[in-house]
């Protein structure tokens, strides 16, 4: 007899509808899965005979076949268990064929015959076209947030037949809350003195603008950019599943009501491999750092150490907002829309405090300041020198304005750059950006200065006015841009990565 | 070829093999004409052991050297070379080579230089300091170079990247003496090689002098020969800016080896660059704060207006902003706190005085570039 359950398997941050074929007819007893199983999935044999044995269900003395449809997307983990299973009870006539009428089902099982969840529900749960889909009791919050199906779960395969059956209603999902509580992200008060800096993580969250921070060790740099997360509106709609899809795919914690809102910040290692920080891998292709920062803070510490290969590789996912990864066989485009926060030594000695006491020879130098190729630097729209914090200011000091007010103005400039039909000004450019950014009489001059001195590019020019176009969305300042706006936006983009190379007379 | 140019044919030769340093080519000169001395490193002439002492342990290995590579030279060749690129041959026992380096603790046995010597003539001064040099230290270097080469002082030193280029810089600005600089590799070979503009200007409008031939490149034990040339030329020796250790303390004990009296500029007790020039201070040197200083130390007179004083002074309003930075380098933060002006209104006031050249920003330190009116 043939039974098809429906199920899906999961590549990048992406679900495939699966259709499980079970046939059962008389020869030889046997179990064979066809249809591109991996490795994990083709042990789905062994795994769902135990499973309907320990569960007082019975195993066909008869051949079985299990087609896994379509033939070309090949099929990833354990999650198909749970439809195998059930493909084979009706099959076997242990629960009604009609059953499985638009009912879809997700889970892996265990040798006991419980139904585990599986990596990536959100995504696989959200391609599944179907009225019912039963899951593992934990993955229930997850699967509810796609809000198409009707959620069913059941704690073991037991529970599954006899609801199938008819026999007893589905079990009650687990109460909600069970996830542990997420720790408040670091607030901006415990950050003294660097009133600059602070200024430049108000406009980079408010702006999207990428942030380079350049300064010697214990400079607060790393202090600085894990800030910035709590200054980023929260998620919503769309964004918010995004996320919550990269995040699914990885098999990273989810909150307890299954639906990412606070926008994450990663920060991988510069020893992490190119896979890990751009996607890929594995073949599901699985999501990497920079995806994981969707809608969130990517932070690259000690710019410079990482491999030159995926400094160049993250220029795709600035550009576009995504990150397409292409293998032999497979090829993923995963999200990837961050805010890229960097930090670096100034120079390799790192003891570059004050001026002239820096001990790099002027090769050492210039080999630093290539790890960072140019077309990487012109992306950061914020350049900014961060120094060491005077004693006085860490022990007597104000302490800073905290985290929410500045949250707040940041929330509003993103609903002015939203009426201008960017996510944020960072995005703004040609046109739009020339009619958003008119000059107040004499700003011009003042942009010729500094052009004059070398201290700015054309390109940079053009970035700057969509920073000060920032500054002044901060000030509630409509109208065309100010002297104090521009010139601000000049100092915050105005570290080099070279500063003692020009150290000539 | 006269029996002088036939001896200056082999010296130029001696003085290319490897590893021959002014000490070791002294004594194979030591009275023995030229040709002789090349004999003894082609291995034809028994070896004098004053010459072997000053070959140092490795004695075997230094002559074996110079006979191998001696063997390979083309003697008239090499001469022809310097003929061709315009470089001069002078052996210090020659006329015309002026009395201090002829009559040195160590006289260079060998000058390869690119104008007549009879150039060095007039008071000279060595102005050198550390090559990591802070913006004060840049900035007083270039305005001693200008206001001592503007008074008719030859301006000598290394051009070497920070205190000496800067140095060289202001002597050239003021176009009046010609700049004296002393190299420590061939004169052909531009070290540092961001120099190479500034090492033409300086053949171009006065001296290149070195005691190695073409193609000699650079070499750590070169430099302290070098600076001890430096010390050798000057009347006064002015330190600008110098570490706690460094090539310009080396200087320092040549000249003081040779009555020569030296200067220090003062600097910041905080500033690492002027650790050393600070000590020399404390040590007994005289400090120098301006050219006028130098100029009371040769027994000339002073110009009659101070140096500097030609930037025009900044708007009004930007006045209180260079007020509050002052001569220390500050960064963006102190400033704020200093004039307690809107960061909006402080960043567009900075842009304007960097652009208009009243300070530089560097590493995210401000720091003011030249007086806006004399010092004193």
């Amino acid at each position: 007899m043939l039974a098809t359950a429906a199920t899906a398997t999961l590549l990048g941050v992406e679900g495939r509808p699966v259709s499980v074929e079970v046939h059962v007819s008389s020869g030889l007893p046997g179990f064979t899965i066809v249809g591109q199983p991996d490795q994990a999935c083709r042990e789905a044999r062994d795994r769902v005979r135990a499973a309907l044995l320990s569960s007082r269900l019975a195993w066909p003395q008869q051949r079985v076949t299990v087609n896994l449809a379509p033939s070309g997307v090949r099929k990833i983990g354990g999650g198909l268990d749970l439809a195998i299973a059930v493909g084979v009870l009706a099959a076997t006539d242990q629960v009604p064929m009609s059953s499985l009428d638009r009912r879809a089902f997700v889970g892996e099982l265990g040798l006991d015959g419980s139904v585990r969840p599986v990596t990536g529900t959100l995504p696989l749960v959200g391609v599944l076209d179907a009225d019912e889909v039963v899951v593992a009791p934990a993955s229930v919050a997850e699967a509810t947030v796609v809000g198409r199906h009707v959620v069913r779960c059941a704690p073991s395969l037991r529970d599954v037949a006899v609801a199938l059956r008819g026999d007893e209603p589905w079990p009650d999902p687990p109460p909600p809350g069970s996830a542990p509580p997420v720790a408040d992200p670091p607030d901006l008060l415990e950050v003294r003195g660097h009133r600059l800096a602070r200024r430049a993580l108000e406009v980079a969250a408010a702006g999207g603008h990428h942030l380079l921070l350049l300064g010697p060790p214990g400079s607060g740099k790393t202090l600085l950019a894990t800030r910035l997360p709590g200054l980023l509106p929260p998620l919503e709609g769309e964004q918010a599943l995004e996320a919550t899809r990269v995040h699914s795919a990885a098999g990273l914690p989810l909150p307890a009501d299954g639906l990412l809102r606070r926008p994450p910040l990663r920060r991988p290692h510069q020893s992490a491999s190119a896979v890990a920080v751009l996607g890929g891998g594995s073949a599901s292709m699985r999501p990497g750092e920079v995806s994981l920062a969707h809608g969130g803070v990517l932070f690259l510490d000690e710019l410079g150490e990482f491999p030159p290969a995926v400094l160049d590789a993250l220029r795709q996912p600035l550009e576009e907002g995504v990150m397409r990864v292409a293998r032999a066989e497979l090829r993923a485009t995963l999200p990837a829309r961050f805010l890229l926060v960097a930090a670096m030594n100034p120079c390799p000695c790192g003891g570059g405090e004050r001026p002239g006491d820096c001990s790099c020879s002027d090769a050492a130098l210039a080999r630093y300041a290539r790890r960072v190729s140019g077309p990487l630097l012109d992306r950061f729209d914020l350049r900014l020198e961060v120094q060491r914090v005077s004693t006085d200011d860490l022990l007597g000091g104000p302490a800073g304005e905290p985290s929410a007010p500045v949250a707040e103005r940041v929330a509003m400039a993103r609903a002015v750059a939203a009426a201008r039909g960017v996510r944020a000004n960072a995005e703004l450019r040609g046109s739009a950006l020339e009619s958003a950014t008119p000059l107040a009489p004499g700003v011009a001059e003042l942009l010729e200065g500094a052009l004059g001195t070398g201290a700015l590019t054309g390109r940079g020019l053009a970035r700057v006015r969509a920073v000060a176009r920032t500054i002044a969305d901060l000030e509630e300042h409509e109208g065309p841009l100010t002297a104090e706006q521009v010139g601000l936006a000049l100092q915050l983009r105005s570290a080099t990565l070279r500063p003692h190379l020009r150290r000539t007379a | 070829m006269s029996g002088t140019e036939a001896d200056t044919t082999f010296l130029v030769a001696l003085a290319g093999l490897p590893g021959m340093g002014p000490a070791r080519l002294r004594h194979l000169l030591d009275g023995r004409s030229p040709a002789d001395a090349w004999a003894v490193v082609r291995g034809a002439s028994p070896v004098p052991p004053a010459v072997a002492k000053a070959c140092g342990p490795k004695v075997a290995a230094v002559l074996a050297g110079w006979r191998a590579a001696a063997a390979a030279v083309d003697v008239d060749e090499r001469w022809a070379a310097h003929d061709a690129a315009g470089i001069l041959v002078t052996p210090t026992s020659a006329p015309g080579v002026p009395a201090c380096l002829a009559a040195d603790l160590e006289p260079p046995a060998v000058l390869f230089h690119t104008a007549p010597l009879s150039r060095l003539e007039g008071p000279r001064v060595a102005i050198v300091g550390t090559r990591r040099a802070t913006r004060y230290g840049l900035d007083v270097a270039r305005e001693l170079g200008r206001d001592l080469a503007a008074s008719g002082v030859l301006v000598v030193s290394g051009l070497a990247t920070g205190i000496d280029g800067a140095a060289h810089r202001g002597a050239l600005e003021a176009g009046v003496a010609p700049p004296v600089a002393v190299v420590g590799c061939g004169p052909d070979v531009v070290y540092p090689p961001r120099h190479a503009a500034l090492w033409a200007d300086v053949i171009a409008a006065g001296v290149l002098l070195s005691e190695h031939p073409l193609g000699t490149p650079p070499a750590p034990w070169r430099f302290p020969a070098r600076n001890r040339v430096v010390a050798a030329l000057a009347d006064v020796l002015v330190v600008v800016e110098s570490r706690a250790s460094g090539g310009s303390l080396y200087t320092v004990d040549e000249a003081l080896a040779r009555d020569v009296p030296v200067h220090a500029v003062p600097g910041s007790v905080r500033s690492p660059a002027s650790v050393g020039t600070n000590q020399l201070l404390a040590d007994g040197a005289a400090p120098c704060r301006d050219a006028g200083d130098v100029l009371d130390a040769l027994g000339l007179v002073r110009p009659a207006s101070g140096g500097g004083g030609q930037m025009p002074a900044p708007p009004p309003e930007l006045a209180g902003i260079l007020e509050a930075l002052g001569w220390e380098p500050a960064t963006f933060d102190d400033l704020q706190t200093g004039t307690a002006l809107d960061p909006g209104v402080l960043a567009a006031g900075l842009t304007r005085l960097v652009a208009g050249g009243w300070l530089q920003r560097q590493g995210g330190w401000f720091e003011r570039l030249q007086p806006d009116g004399p010092r004193r």
